[in-house]
């Protein structure tokens, strides 16, 4: 997460980010997801973001909603650092169980040492593939904030599909949680 | 023999009973300074303090911060019985965070994260940490630091340009920066040793903290202990200071590890800091960690589940195999996590071998009916058939 907004900040400051408008209805996300909106969003567009869209009502450092799509087997999904000390890179593996997906995402929150608590892991539908539904709760290394976030995923074809968002508990979590559940619903997934 | 070996050999000896005489020596001569006042805040060290007070009343609010009273009044004992007469000055904040590491500021704050606390076998290691700490604060090195990067020049017509108190607290943040000296950290050593014989802790446990933490920062692929450990940044070469230490030890043997009461005090927390080790996703150095672990108490089965769940996650080639290999020693123990029987029954899972696979996942919701994943793992059950 600290990495992902350093690099935000870095690029802003080199002129390298731009935000752009997602509009209402429906968006295509890589080759076989596409969701559907009631409201725009706003697109994160930087270098070196890693393998996730990233949107957000209120502004990076709040709130963030991350969209997978079509991450192969043994793909990292961060921002990867390389290099001796570098934190350890999380890569998508296409025989994960769904606990494993859960589980890879814990790490890749944690790489700055946020601190992440499993509150629900659960079997669901996602995208119209048999998937999960994973609720967790934050600290954030870098302010001590407490997030609340919520994460979707399916695999189909050996690839992953996967929403997660999080926000801070107090006010920013209540006031869209309600969008981002309606976006994970409209979910589809090509087969 | 030949007389070159016997005259190395001689000579070793020589320089071996010199260290430990020496060292005796020197613990005669060694006293503990009166605690410290508090230094005037117009004062480059009043300035230090006064940065290290916010820093502490910032970690007291941090969620990081462990609260439980029980373990904090245990650690913070250690600490008292080590620092004596300036026990009162000595405050200890336990932090969550899963790596090795203690430090003291100048004001008296003390930070023991959980990591260190993973990785010592006994109160006598821990002890050893702590006292080395300590032996920084007596020592006052951190107004070393602080003194020796103002006294250089380029620095000082730097930091003119923020004033007076701009000064203070631009040199405060640049002697954080900037690490002890390798002599600072020898000293510290040698104190530490000294505090540990005061207070009856075995100073042969010293040197073992460098041994370990050695063995597992080696483990790691890229192997440079320095760039990985916030310990290592500008401590003496572990082999080195394991080696001095061990001798410094044998020179005046005694005192007590105090492994029973470790055990007793940290059993309640040591699962949770095992899985937080587990999901760092260093595999091979929590693997070398672990075996050591196990080596030194191969009747733990939380021990044996951790280290399964690192080699099953790390899943490479027949990894598997030492997985399911340790999670049933752990069973075969007895007193197992309830995640012991989940990892096993991933494991038979991807091996199809669903009957087992059902067995396991229903022990683990016996032994955890209320796990957040209870849901998930009822639909594995359902899937596995009857």
């Amino acid at each position: 997460m600290r990495n992902l907004l350093l690099i935000v900040v870095v690029s802003l400051l080199a002129g390298c980010v731009s935000m752009s408008k997602v509009d209402s209805g429906e968006q295509k996300i890589g080759d076989r997801m596409s969701v559907t909106l009631d409201g725009p969003w706003n697109r994160i567009n930087a270098p070196g973001l890693g393998p996730a869209e990233i949107w957000t009502m209120e502004g990076m450092p709040v709130d963030q909603l991350l969209i997978y799509s079509g991450i192969k087997n043994e793909q990292i999904v961060h921002a990867a650092r390389t290099g001796t000390g570098a934190p350890k890179n999380f890569a998508f593996r296409s025989n994960m169980l769904p606990d494993d997906i859960a589980a890879m995402f814990e790490g890749m929150l944690t790489r700055d040492g946020s601190r992440y608590k499993l509150e629900k892991l659960e079997p669901v539908t996602f995208g119209g593939v048999k998937g999960l539904r994973f609720e967790y709760s934050l600290t954030r290394k870098i302010d001590s904030v407490l997030l609340i976030g919520v994460g979707y995923a399916a695999v189909s074809k050996g690839e992953l599909f996967s929403i997660l968002y999080a926000a801070p508990k107090l006010t920013f979590y209540p006031r869209h949680i309600a969008r981002v559940e309606q976006i994970t619903k409209s979910a589809r997934i090509k087969e | 023999m030949n007389r070159r070996v016997i005259l190395a050999a001689g000579c070793l000896c020589a320089a071996w009973l010199a260290c430990g005489s020496a060292f005796a020596q020197k613990e005669k001569e060694w006293a503990a300074p009166p605690r410290f006042v508090r230094p005037e805040i117009a004062t480059d060290e009043g300035g230090l303090w006064s940065m290290m007070d916010r820093e502490e009343t910032r970690l007291r609010r941090s969620p990081f911060s462990i609260r439980d009273p029980a373990l904090h009044d245990y650690v913070q004992d250690i600490a008292c019985r080590l620092a004596g007469e300036h026990c009162a000055d000595v405050r200890v904040h336990l932090v969550h965070t899963p790596l090795f590491n203690a430090s003291m500021s100048p004001n008296g704050m003390m930070q023991v994260w959980t990591g260190l606390m993973l990785r010592v076998d006994n109160e006598a290691q821990l002890a050893a940490v702590l006292g080395h700490e300590i032996g920084h604060y007596l020592s006052r090195h951190t107004l070393e630091r602080l003194r020796d990067i103002k006294s250089r020049s380029a620095f000082g017509q730097f930091l003119g340009l923020f004033g007076l108190v701009g000064a203070v607290g631009q040199l405060a943040v640049l002697a954080s920066a900037f690490a002890y000296s390798r002599d600072q950290e020898r000293e510290a050593d040698r104190i530490g040793l000294i505090l540990m014989r005061q207070a009856g802790y075995d100073p042969l446990e010293a040197s073992k903290v460098w041994r370990n933490l050695q063995l597992e920062l080696k483990a790691r692929p890229d192997g440079d202990p320095s760039r990985t450990n916030p310990m290592f940044a500008s401590h003496p070469a572990s082999e080195e200071r394991q080696q001095t230490l061990k001798t410094l030890a044998e020179a005046a043997p005694g005192g007590s590890a105090f492994e029973e009461r470790w055990k007793e005090k940290l059993t309640p927390f040591m699962r949770g800091w095992l899985a937080d080790e587990v999901k760092r996703g260093q595999h091979e150095e929590s693997i070398a960690l672990f075996t050591r672990m196990i080596a030194y108490a191969p009747t733990r089965p939380e021990f044996f589940c951790a280290r399964a769940d690192s080699y099953r996650t790390r899943g490479k080639g027949e990894d598997w195999k030492a997985a399911q290999s340790d999670y049933d020693a752990a069973i075969s123990i007895g007193g197992e996590p309830a995640e012991t029987h989940r990892g096993l029954a991933a494991i038979y899972r991807q091996r199809k071998q669903l009957p087992e696979a059902r067995a396991s996942f229903q022990r683990y919701l016996e032994l955890a009916p209320d796990a957040p994943d209870a849901a998930m793992i009822k639909s594995y059950i359902e899937e596995s058939g009857t």
